[in-house]
């Protein structure tokens, strides 16, 4: 692709006059505007949910009652989840495709631009209403971010508040879903064959797809507790006929394909970081292409592993056991491309570069443990333990997180046109990279020994692992600060970047100034 | 996606991309609450 035409976007001149300051944001239906605002967001909410995180920690670094309330404690846990996953992670992943999906398919814009600009801005709303519910008779949700009835189905006020934000929320996110699809299936340059795409365009192209078919189900199962909260319905209270259980099938059924909506971007990214810097073409493109439609595929129907302990049948516990087991080949396949990118390549350790492969390693670590909870006798005794916790953290920390910094730092100078301060990202990775590491590690020792997870307070013999998580959570949550000081460091100033910011790097993205001009690829661009 | 030349000029093309991804979500939240009913 780096010898497509040059389509060099250009300023505003001859293009009627934009708003400016406040309104600009407000009405911008411009990509790259929409995706800044976008990832601001998520670093807004990724900084709040850490706070919150923060005080989790403090909490727990020894054994009774110190800091906080215990309902407040839930209280904590539950926003925590919540919002990193609805408010951090999903609107950094969409802040990347807005930005990088025109661009790396050589499109003008979104297709539909103002419902991007609509999607964008439900989400501070939604945002609002979270946070606001702290404020409310009762605090806010604390029943788990997972919402199991009969807890959500008995709280206060808080509870109604926070199901419109989760719609409110999902409804963006099929809006955001909806655009990405339609522009990937219908605004491609000419020449960009399906197959010829960037890894990181396939994989929102099913994480769109996989949006598309579990929101409304996440829709539909809170809208039931809506009802059942407030108008005599009984689908999920048992003392009226219904089924709890079943709000967790309807639940899972979104729930484990929303881990993949959270993974899939992440394998997108890493495989564009990983190509540039090893110097070599992507190893296996076509294989990483059928290995993220296998684990969407089956992302469907893994979810009651979620629930061995409910009591499934001994049938439904195997097949959930197996199915599960499943997913490790096509992420295998995906694990074994990127280690076989790097092989013989042309090395160099930059920022972005260190995320990648510490992803590959520590996402690796989450992807087996979860191998382990996939054994239904072994998940009945970690159900609910700090297993549980270490595991999805490796998955979502070491995992989307990480890759969402590497992305940062591989495209920040691309958007911004200036080089970040190198040193600074180093002592960012090696940091978090530890602080992850001396926070997340011992949690899987704490599980094995029986500590629950969602508690304020545990029994004598948990106090050392604890307090070592609690300095690792402490070392990881301030090492954040170097991040914003890098981000801020380069938009507003710094090393000017070249239009082809990386030696390796290969894409209609690099064919464009650096930063990227408002409009790009007006005139599209001819693949050769 | 038969042919790639014409793939930078749709106008229609996506607003039937579109109404058919929103049908799909439609029906999805309505078979979720119908699922629930029985």
């Amino acid at each position: 692709m780096s010898d497509a035409a040059h389509a060099h976007g250009h300023d505003d001149h001859g293009h009627h006059a934009h708003p400016t300051g406040m309104m600009r944001w407000l009405t911008t239906t411009n990509h790259k505007d929409i995706g800044t605002l976008y990832l601001w967001f998520a670093l807004i909410m990724l900084f709040s949910a850490g706070t919150m995180a923060l005080l989790i920690r403090a909490e727990l670094f020894q054994p009774g009652l110190q800091l906080v309330h215990p309902d407040f404690f839930n209280q904590l846990t539950t926003m925590h989840g919540l919002i990193m996953i609805f408010g951090a992670i999903m609107p950094a992943f969409t802040g990347f495709a807005n930005w990088q999906v025109p661009l790396m398919i050589g499109a003008p814009d979104m297709a539909f631009p103002r419902m991007n600009n609509w999607s964008f801005w439900l989400l501070p709303v939604a945002g609002l209403m979270l946070f606001s519910s702290f404020l409310l008779p009762g605090g806010a949700v604390a029943g788990g971010w997972t919402m199991y009835p009969p807890l959500f189905i008995q709280g206060g006020i808080s509870y109604d508040l926070t199901i419109l934000a989760v719609h409110i929320m999902g409804l963006s996110s099929i809006m955001g879903s909806i655009n990405i699809i339609t522009t990937i299936l219908n605004m491609r340059a000419p020449g960009l064959t399906l197959m010829k795409m960037p890894l990181f365009v396939w994989t929102w192209l099913i994480t769109a797809y996989l949006l598309i078919a579990t929101m409304p189900v996440l829709a539909g199962s809170v809208t039931m507790l809506l009802t059942d909260r407030n108008f005599g319905t009984h689908f999920f209270n048992a003392a009226g006929g219904g089924d709890p259980v079943m709000f967790q099938h309807i639940f899972w059924f979104f729930g484990h394909p929303e881990v993949y909506i959270l993974i899939l971007p992440a394998f997108g990214i890493v495989s564009q970081i990983i190509p540039t810097f090893a110097r070599k073409p992507l190893f296996g493109y076509a294989s990483m292409v059928y290995a993220t439609a296998s684990i969407a595929i089956l992302s469907f129907i893994v979810w009651a592993h979620h629930m061995f302990a409910v009591g499934l049948p001994a049938a439904a516990q195997l097949f959930f056991m197996f199915s599960t087991m499943l997913i490790a080949v096509p992420t295998g396949v995906k694990v074994f491309n990127w280690v076989a990118t790097m092989w013989k390549g042309s090395m160099t350790f930059e920022t972005p570069m260190l995320f990648a492969i510490a992803f590959v390693c520590l996402f690796t670590i989450g992807g087996f443990s979860g191998l382990v909870l996939a054994i239904a006798p072994v998940d009945i005794q970690l159900q609910d333990t700090y297993y549980v916790v270490a595991h999805f953290h490796y998955v979502l920390v070491s995992g989307a997180l990480f890759s969402i910094f590497g992305g940062i730092y591989f495209w920040l100078p691309k958007w911004t046109g200036h080089m970040y301060d190198e040193t600074l990202g180093k002592w960012h990775f090696w940091l978090s990279v530890i602080g992850m590491n001396i926070l997340f590690f011992p949690m899987h020792f704490l599980g094995l020994a029986g500590m629950p997870r969602r508690i304020p307070d545990y029994a004598l013999q948990f106090t050392e692992f604890n307090q070592i998580a609690t300095v690792g959570a402490f070392i990881f949550g301030f090492s954040q600060l170097i991040f914003l000081v890098v981000v801020l460091k380069a938009i507003k100033g710094g090393a000017r970047a070249a239009d082809r910011v990386w030696e390796g790097a290969e894409g209609l993205e690099w064919t464009v100034p650096s930063p990227a001009p408002y409009h790009t690829f007006e005139t599209a661009p001819v693949l050769k | 996606m038969s042919d790639p030349a014409s793939m930078a000029d749709k106008p229609n093309g996506k607003y039937r991309t579109a109404a058919m991804l929103a049908v799909l979500a439609l029906g999805l939240f309505l078979f979720t609450l119908y699922s629930g009913l029985k």
